[in-house]
């Protein structure tokens, strides 16, 4: 069987939601593609204004990269938010939504949270105001860390080409707060 | 090849189940492959073969479905069609399946191994035979979903299992419905079927015909239904003679092992290609309160219970569940228990990544859990109610998937991504009291089973209805409920500004009217539902909200006869939100519900009006005043977006063109809308650090409602690893607790 590919242009309007729904479906439906990270990272390289070399897109807007020797989280504006294996929610603007307004905001009708026992946390770029997240979570709760990948083993046994430098996969958010909060 | 033995069991080869089972389970401890496969010989010499074999099989168990429906009086079965048949190995391993609520397809696999465990061979298992199950301390989902499992014999030997399952509207609880909010033990759910068995010779026994007679408010429908899946299975079970017959059993029995193993294979290989090995995070909070519904007093408690839980992506392609810090487990009908966590895993694996069709138990072998005992997620005792026990399959699992679906956008299968929906927020409820016949009437409408707005992808908007658990959604039609249920639909309509707000919002769910119709009185009960009220499910992302929660409201005392006489309106949707038509139109009592377990406090009768919005709660993706205007407007000119919060969440200023009837976007004042909104952002946003300190005081202090304070008490006292990760978290002593008052 031939492998499938397609093209930059393709995976460029695929990303942006600007592909036709048929072609889209026909990329559900078929095999993968076997370069698609490569292509899908390429295309992102291209579209922010800064040099670092991409290592692993997390969100629409926010990016793990090489910097120096550092692995650090990235927003497509160029703020930037620590090592990668620090929750960058510890690095960006954060509003509670607490006012019965600003919760009626969002649920217009009789059910919605109650802010005593649910915090409405939303997380904003210090750099462009962009919201990176929402997190729904009881009153008190840790700020989640969504996602840690396992870069080295992603890049040396699974794309088979490891990084320069190792790191140890590791969550370093409470080292953090431990270091540079607690006092 | 299986050495040929003295006849002994009833298995293959003549050995007894128990020796099969127990071999099966040796081989794979030894060697790490289902059956101890190491090679694959079958599908390596001949792939065509096997495919052949397989694609029988499957159009076997869809054939077996569709046979179910035609004999069902059932609108559950008949319209919305809540079954499923799936074919197993004589150990209970599941090898293929058919669509439908396949959450069930590992479980009555386990109700096999159960039997097996049990020494039924001993009791006796014979061709023809059928034993039926709704016993969840077995295996399964709650009550109501029945499985009626049939050996299959070929000369003499047992080959394999062909189960249905069938989701049943009333079996006989303490109060009417089949998931009750009042049934907070085993002894309150109404009938168990401890895997029994209930036909011989393909014909049920009498004995099972009168219990079930006297044991369900509705039992010719639960007979049907149990003619139906017996059907079911008597035309599976042929299906797969005749492929016998032709394969030869030596080729039969080898090919359903290699499937497993193939599809164990194929998964972690497909994990690999797809996804970004790591870790994920979140909390689940279910919340339960029985203080207005009939539970006794000991158990009339609310609560609110943490199950937080760890999702690695292992570099061999395994997936693990770590379920460590989940809170206790308590005498209401939400628990859940690793057989129905094991159920969601494989029904969403089926959907999300293993949707070649060949998904079978070999999916679920990739996949590890880490499930506490003497827990909400595993009750130490038999005796537990499980009216609502997918509560952290269907939200937490839900989350679970959305965190597969973020490992796909990493990785580039920006496709793939599909956020999730929590079913543990909105379903209509139990109907008891008269029906429109006169009779004693007692139902639970499944009318929005499956059909909630789903979560947004990350490229486009959500779907107007999904659920994990129906893959193939239908409300069925309104025609075919109204014969059996006291209600008139007045409309059907989705809900505008209800949806996730994102760039990418939510699918929008629907708003149901009903006349309530010939009946002199009739209750509702929202049943073990909407577990989610004050704390809404964790699903959003990339900076979208999780949406509107359910609500339904009643108006007793209406005047819609004196309104239908008048030719005046009544209501058939919201209308406007601020003043809905239903109040605006109708006047009456009104009684609003928000939350689940409770028993409407008023009681209906001919010619009141209720209105439910079954809003299961699902996800937006992206910031919403990211939102492409285009889609905004679509929604405008659809009547879905109000104008008021196309500014507010969206940032999208538009106009209305009263000649042709269209919204029109103003780019310009968008543009100015959205730089003003980033500057407000960045002035109310507070450095992270100043949170942290903030909110570490009230928790010090102990500043926050009591029943969070037990909450996470138990999570703190029961878990090993997630405490340390609280306390660290919050630079809290490493023997935190807090006092309760
Ligand atoms: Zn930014």
């Amino acid at each position: 069987m031939s492998k499938i590919s397609y093209s930059k242009e393709v995976i460029r309007d695929l990303i942006e939601g600007k592909l036709p729904w048929s072609q889209t479906k026909s990329i559900i439906s078929g095999y993968k593609d076997e370069d698609r990270f490569d292509k899908y990272v390429e295309v992102l390289q291209e579209k922010v204004a800064w040099q670092e070399k991409i290592l692993l897109p997390l969100t629409h807007e926010l990016y793990i990269v090489q910097k120096g020797s550092d692995r650090i989280v990235k927003c497509s504006c160029g703020q930037e938010f620590g090592d990668y294996r620090v929750n960058w929610k510890l690095n960006a603007l954060i509003h509670v939504r607490e006012s019965e307004e600003e919760v009626k905001e969002l649920y217009p009708y009789p059910s919605a949270p109650d802010a005593e026992f649910c915090e409405i946390r939303e997380f904003y770029c210090p750099g462009c105001g962009t919201q990176l997240w929402v997190e729904t979570v009881p009153f008190g709760y840790p700020l989640v860390f969504d996602f840690l990948p396992d870069l080295d083993t992603f890049y040396a046994e699974w794309l088979k080409r490891p990084l320069p430098s190792q790191k140890e996969f590791t969550d370093l958010t409470c080292d953090f707060i431990a270091q540079n909060w607690a006092e | 090849m299986e050495q040929k033995v003295v006849n002994k069991g009833i298995g293959w080869g003549g050995n007894t189940l128990k020796e099969m089972l127990d071999k099966k389970k040796q081989l794979w401890s030894d060697t790490g492959c289902y059956y101890g496969l190491q090679e694959l010989s079958l599908s390596a010499s001949a792939p065509f073969k096997l495919e052949l074999l397989h694609a029988r099989l499957l159009a076997a168990v869809i054939a077996g479905r569709e046979t179910t429906r035609m004999i069902s009086a059932a609108p559950q079965v008949r319209e919305v069609a809540e079954l499923a048949v799936a074919l197993y190995t004589p150990e209970g391993d599941c090898l293929l399946q058919s669509t439908g609520i396949i959450i069930h397809i590992t479980l009555m696999g386990q109700v096999v191994e159960w039997m097996i465990e049990q020494g039924y061979e001993e009791e006796g298992i014979n061709d023809g035979d059928c034993f039926t199950s709704n016993d969840n301390a077995i295996s399964g989902l709650h009550p109501p979903d029945v499985y009626d499992i049939t050996p299959i014999f070929w000369e003499g030997e047992l080959i394999g299992w062909v189960g249905t399952v069938i989701m049943e509207l009333e079996i006989g609880a303490v109060v009417p419905g089949c998931m009750p909010s009042g049934a907070t033990d085993r002894f309150s759910e109404g009938l168990r079927l401890s895997a029994e068995k209930s036909a011989e010779n393909d014909k049920h026994l009498k004995s099972f015909e009168r219990r079930i007679r006297f044991g369900s408010r509705t039992p010719d429908l639960l007979l049907l239904n149990r003619k139906g899946a017996l059907a079911a299975n008597v035309k599976v079970r042929e299906e797969v003679k005749k492929a016998v017959a032709e394969f030869g059993i030596d080729y039969y029995m080898g090919a359903t092992r290699e499937l497993v193993e193939l599809e164990r294979r194929a998964q972690l290989e497909r994990v690999k290609r797809r996804t970004v090995p790591g870790k994920f995070h979140s909390p689940t909070t279910i919340e339960v309160d029985l203080t207005r519904t009939i539970a006794p007093p000991t158990h009339a408690i609310g609560r609110v219970t943490l199950i937080p839980c760890d999702f690695h992506i292992k570099p061999d392609g395994r997936y693990f569940l770590d379920f460590d810090g989940t809170g206790a487990w308590g005498w209401h009908a939400a628990n859940t228990t690793p057989s129905a966590i094991q159920g969601a895993v494989s029904m969403i694996l089926t959907q999300t990544i293993a949707y070649t069709g060949n998904a079978n138990q070999g999916t679920s072998l990739a996949v590890d859990m880490n499930v506490p005992y003497d827990s909400f997620v595993w009750p130490s005792t038999p005796n537990f109610a499980s009216g609502w026990l997918f509560s952290w399959p269907l939200s937490g699992g839900v989350k679970w998937m959305t965190q597969q679906s973020h490992a796909f956008f990493c990785r580039g299968f920006v496709e793939e991504f599909r956020s999730g929906v929590t079913t543990s927020s909105g379903v209509f409820g139990a109907m008891t009291g008269k029906d429109h016949l006169g009779n004693d009437f007692n139902f639970l409408s499944t009318e929005a089973a499956g059909c909630w707005g789903g979560g947004a992808f990350a490229t486009r908007d959500g779907v107007t209805a999904s659920a994990a658990f129906m893959p193939n959604v239908d409300m069925g039609s309104v025609e075919i409920w109204e014969l059996m249920l006291p209600t008139l639909w007045l409309g059907r309509k989705l809900l505008p500004d209800s949806c996730g707000w994102g760039r990418y919002r939510s699918g929008y769910s629907a708003l149901s009217t009903f006349l309530i119709y010939k009946t002199p009185l009739l209750a509702f009960d929202t049943s073990a539902t909407f577990l989610e009220d004050k704390i809404y499910p964790n699903i959003g992302m990339f900076g979208g909200y999780p949406s509107q929660g359910a609500f339904s409201k009643l108006i007793t005392n209406a005047n819609t006869k004196e309104l239908i006489s008048q030719e005046k309106p009544l209501a058939h949707g919201m209308g406007n939100p601020d003043q809905s038509d239903l109040e605006k139109n109708i006047d009456g009592d009104l009684t609003v519900v928000t939350r689940g377990g409770i028993f409407v406090d008023s009681l209906a009768k001919d010619g009141d009006v209720y209105q439910c919005f079954y809003g299961a709660i699902a996800s937006g993706v992206g910031d919403p005043i990211k939102r492409d205007p285009a889609l905004a407007r679509k929604d405008l000119d659809n009547g879905l977006l109000g104008i008021e919060r196309c500014r507010s969440m969206h940032c999208i200023e538009a106009k209305y063109d009263q000649e042709t009837e269209e919204w029109a976007v103003d780019e310009g004042a968008t543009a100015e809308l959205r730089e003003k909104r980033s500057k407000e952002r960045l002035a109310k946003g507070i450095p992270a650090k100043e949170w942290w300190e903030k909110r570490r005081q009230h928790l010090a202090e102990g500043r926050l409602p009591r029943l969070l304070k037990v909450m996470y008490n138990e999570s703190l006292t029961k878990g090993q690893r997630w405490p340390g990760e609280f306390r660290r978290f919050w630079n809290l002593p490493e023997t935190f607790t807090f006092k309760e008052d």
